[in-house]
C-alpha cells in the first residue's frame, strides 16, 4: 500500500546551504506490515516518515498510497489523507498545552469529520486505559500516559497506518514496554505500523527493519515473528 | 472544516489564553468606546445646535437686514447700529420687491429697567410689527399679541417672554396688569411660549414685545430700525431678493456706485449651514482621532497575534499532523482575531452607550441611542480583525510542520 519509488529529499539551511536527508529511496511496504526504521541520527529516518505520513512532499522520485500518485495532491488533500488514513505518534508526545486529555484526543475529528464525537473519545481513550484521566491536562499526566493520550489521538480515526517517532525515546523502561505492547496490539488488528526508533529493544518487536545511513537505504531485513519476551526497553535513549 | 467549528476552535484557544485575549481585547475597547460615545454625542451636539438655531431664527424662509456694515457684536440693539435703516426703508422693501411677502419691524435695546409692583427686572424690550408672531414663528400661551391697531394707535400693551413673567409675577396671572417700562406704564397683554436656548445656550425668552411704533414714539424716541425681518415668498429666491433689496436699499440711501453698503443682509439658513458645517468639521476630526486609536487596537492585536503564532508553532503542527490543512489553519487564526476584535468591540460599543448616557444626564441632555455610531462601531471592529487578523493567520498557516514538530 506504501509505495517509494527513488525517492529524495533536499532541505536547505537557513544560510542555503543544501542538505540531502533522502536520497533515491524505494520502499514497498504492504498492508498490515510493522516495520522498524533504524539508522544513526540525521540518517533521514524522520524525513522518510514525514513524507510517508503525507505532512512533507518529497522534491524528487513519486509516493504513492494505495495504489494513487500523490505528488500531485494539493495541500487540502494531503490534509485529508493524515486526517483519515494516518496517526503520528510523536516523541514529545505532542499534547497540545492547557488542554484536557479529552480534548487532546477529540481533535482529529474536527479536521476529518468537522465536529467532536464525545463518545467515541471516550472510547479511545477507555482504549489505552486513561478514561479517569479524561479530563486532566497534559501537565498532570506522566510521561507514559501522556503518550497513551496521544495514541488514542492517532487512533480516534480509525488509520490504517501509524507512524511513531521514537515513541518510547522520553519514556522510562516500564512505561516504553507499555506503549509498545500498545502498538504491537494494534499491529495485530491488522493495522500497518512504521516506527522509527534507535533502541534495538523496541526494534525488536517490528516485523521488518530497515537501516538508512546518510539518506541512503543501507538493509531491509525481515524477521520471523515477535519475539516471545522482549524484555525491557531501556530509557531515554536520546 | 466549517466556519463554526473556526469560531469554536478560536473561542477555546483564546479561554486558553485568557490575559492575551483581554490585551488583544483593550486596544479595541478603547477606541470603539471613544468613537461611540465621540460619534453619538457629536450626533446630538449636532442636532441640539439645530435646535437652538431654529428657537431663534423661528422661520428659515426670511433674510435680515440691519443697519451698518460688516459685523456687529452680538444682537442688534439700538445702541450698537448706525441710525440709516428707517420705518419707510422697511415699507418700501415690502412694496417693491415682489419675491418679499411681508416684513417685520424691530427696535430693540437690551437691560431696561421694567417693573411692577416692588418686582423689577432688566429685560430686552422689542418694539415689533404685528406680524412679528408669524414671521418669528412664536406662539402665544397665553392673553393676545400685539394687534395691528395696537400698532396704529401707539398702544402701551405689552407680551412677556415666560422668563419676565416667572420674574415679576411669579405665581401670578399677569394678564391685564400694568407694569412700568422706563417710566411708562404698559398693560400686559399676552405671554409668549418659551422657545429655550439660543446658539450661545442663553435663554430666549427674557424680553417684552411691543408695538414697534409706541417703542419708537413713546419709549425710545428714535425714528430707526434696528432689524428689519423680510419673509420670501419662495426661500429658493433667496439670492435675487437679497440682490433686489440691496439695490434698492442703496438707491434710497443714496450709496455711490464706489461706497459699500450702509446696512447688512444675512441670510438665517446660510448661516445655520456655515455653523452646523463647523460643528460637523470638529466632531470629524474627534472621530477621525478615535478612528486612529482604534487602529492602534488592531495593530496590538496583529503584534499580539504574531507572536502567539510564533508561540503556538509546535500546536500547530500538530493540528496539522492530524489532519489540519492550511486553509483550516488560516481559518481558525483569522476566527481568533475576529472573536477578539468583535468582543472587544462588543464591549467597547457597551461602555461607549453607558458613557454617552451618562455624559448626556450629566449635561441634562435627552438620552442618546445613536444606531449610526453602533453601525459603525460594529462595522470597524469587525473589519479590524479582518485587516490585522489576515497576516498573522496566513503566517501560522505557511508554518512547516515538519520543523514546528521537531523543536
Amino acid at each position: 500500500m506504501i509505495q517509494l519509488t527513488r525517492v529524495c529529499k533536499t532541505y536547505h539551511r537557513g544560510d542555503g546551504t543544501p542538505v540531502v536527508a533522502a536520497q533515491d529511496i524505494s520502499i514497498h511496504v504492504e498492508r498490515g506490515e510493522f516495520v522498524a526504521l533504524r539508522g544513526p541520527s540525521g540518517s533521514g529516518k524522520s524525513s522518510l516518515l514525514n513524507i510517508i505520513g503525507c505532512l512533507d512532499k518529497p522534491t524528487g522520485g513519486t509516493y504513492s498510497l494505495d495504489g494513487e500518485d500523490l505528488s500531485g495532491f494539493s495541500d487540502r488533500q494531503l490534509s485529508r489523507i493524515r486526517a483519515r488514513a494516518i496517526g503520528f505518534v510523536f516523541q514529545s508526545f505532542n499534547l497540545l498545552p492547557r488542554t484536557t486529555a479529552l480534548e487532546n484526543i477529540e481533535l482529529p475529528m474536527i479536521y476529518s469529520a468537522g465536529r467532536v464525537d464525545r463518545k467515541k473519545a471516550m472510547a479511545t481513550l477507555e482504549r489505552v486505559a486513561l478514561r479517569e484521566r479524561a479530563n486532566h491536562y497534559g501537565t498532570e499526566l506522566s510521561g507514559g500516559e501522556q503518550q497513551r493520550v496521544a495514541i488514542a489521538r492517532a487512533l480516534i480515526n480509525d488509520p490504517p497506518i501509524i507512524l511513531a517517532d521514537e515513541p518510547t525515546g522520553n519514556l522510562d523502561s516500564k512505561s516504553g514496554t507499555e506503549i509498545m505492547e500498545i502498538l504491537r496490539q494494534l499491529h495485530k488488528e491488522g493495522r500497518t505500523i512504521i516506527l522509527v526508533t534507535h533502541d534495538d529493544t523496541v526494534a525488536r518487536y517490528a516485523l521488518r527493519e530497515i537501516v538508512l545511513k546518510d539518506g541512503t537505504m543501507a538493509s531491509d531485513q525481515v524477521r520471523q515473528a515477535h519475539p516471545i519476551s522482549a524484555g525491557h526497553i531501556s530509557g531515554g535513549t536520546q | 472544516m466549517r466556519l463554526i467549528s473556526g469560531f469554536g476552535l478560536a473561542w477555546r484557544s483564546l479561554s486558553r489564553y485568557r490575559l492575551r485575549a483581554f490585551f488583544m481585547m483593550a486596544g479595541v475597547m478603547i477606541g470603539i468606546c471613544s468613537l461611540t460615545i465621540l460619534d453619538s454625542v457629536g450626533q446630538s451636539t449636532k442636532r441640539e445646535t439645530m435646535q437652538r438655531f431654529k428657537n431663534m431664527l423661528g422661520t428659515f424662509d426670511t433674510v435680515m437686514i440691519r443697519p451698518g456694515a460688516g459685523r456687529t457684536r452680538g444682537m442688534v440693539s439700538l445702541t450698537n447700529v448706525p441710525p440709516t435703516l428707517k420705518f419707510e426703508d422697511a415699507q418700501a422693501i415690502a412694496d417693491d420687491v415682489p419675491e418679499v411677502k411681508r416684513v417685520a419691524q424691530l427696535q430693540n435695546a437690551f437691560d431696561i429697567d421694567v417693573q411692577y409692583r416692588d418686582r423689577t427686572d432688566s429685560p430686552a424690550i422689542f418694539g415689533v410689527s404685528a406680524n412679528w408672531l408669524d414671521l418669528r414663528g412664536d406662539q402665544v400661551a397665553q392673553g393676545t399679541f400685539i394687534t395691528t391697531d395696537d400698532v396704529q394707535s401707539l398702544a402701551r400693551v405689552a407680551v412677556l417672554g415666560s422668563d419676565v413673567v416667572s420674574i415679576l409675577f411669579p405665581g401670578q396671572d399677569p394678564i391685564g396688569k400694568t407694569i412700568r417700562i422706563g417710566e411708562v406704564p404698559f398693560q400686559v397683554e399676552g405671554v409668549l411660549v418659551s422657545r429655550g436656548a439660543g446658539p450661545g445656550g442663553a435663554s430666549l425668552d427674557h424680553l417684552i414685545l411691543i408695538p414697534v411704533s409706541t417703542a419708537s414714539k413713546r419709549l425710545f424716541n428714535r425714528d430707526f430700525l434696528t432689524m428689519v425681518i423680510a419673509q420670501l415668498r419662495d426661500p429658493d429666491q433667496n439670492d435675487v431678493a437679497v440682490r433686489k433689496i440691496t439695490a434698492l436699499l442703496r438707491q434710497r440711501h443714496h450709496i455711490a456706485a464706489s461706497a459699500l453698503d450702509d446696512f447688512t443682509i444675512t441670510n438665517p439658513a446660510a448661516t445655520m449651514a456655515q455653523v452646523t458645517q463647523m460643528g460637523s468639521t470638529l466632531s470629524e476630526t474627534l472621530e477621525g482621532t478615535a478612528i486612529l486609536a482604534t487602529m492602534i487596537g488592531g495593530v496590538v492585536i496583529m503584534s499580539l497575534m504574531l507572536i502567539a503564532v510564533s508561540e503556538r508553532r509546535k500546536e500547530i503542527g500538530v493540528r496539522r499532523s492530524v489532519g489540519a490543512s492550511r486553509r483550516d489553519i488560516l481559518v481558525q487564526f483569522m476566527a481568533e482575531a475576529l472573536l477578539i476584535s468583535s468582543l472587544g468591540g462588543l464591549i467597547g460599543i457597551a461602555f461607549g452607550l453607558g458613557g454617552t448616557n451618562l455624559l448626556a444626564r450629566i449635561q441634562k441632555l435627552p438620552p442618546i441611542f445613536a444606531w449610526s455610531a453602533l453601525v459603525w462601531a460594529a462595522g470597524i471592529s469587525v473589519g479590524l480583525g479582518i485587516v490585522f487578523g489576515i497576516y498573522p493567520a496566513w503566517k501560522a498557516a505557511q508554518v512547516d510542520p515538519v520543523t514546528a514538530l521537531r523543536s
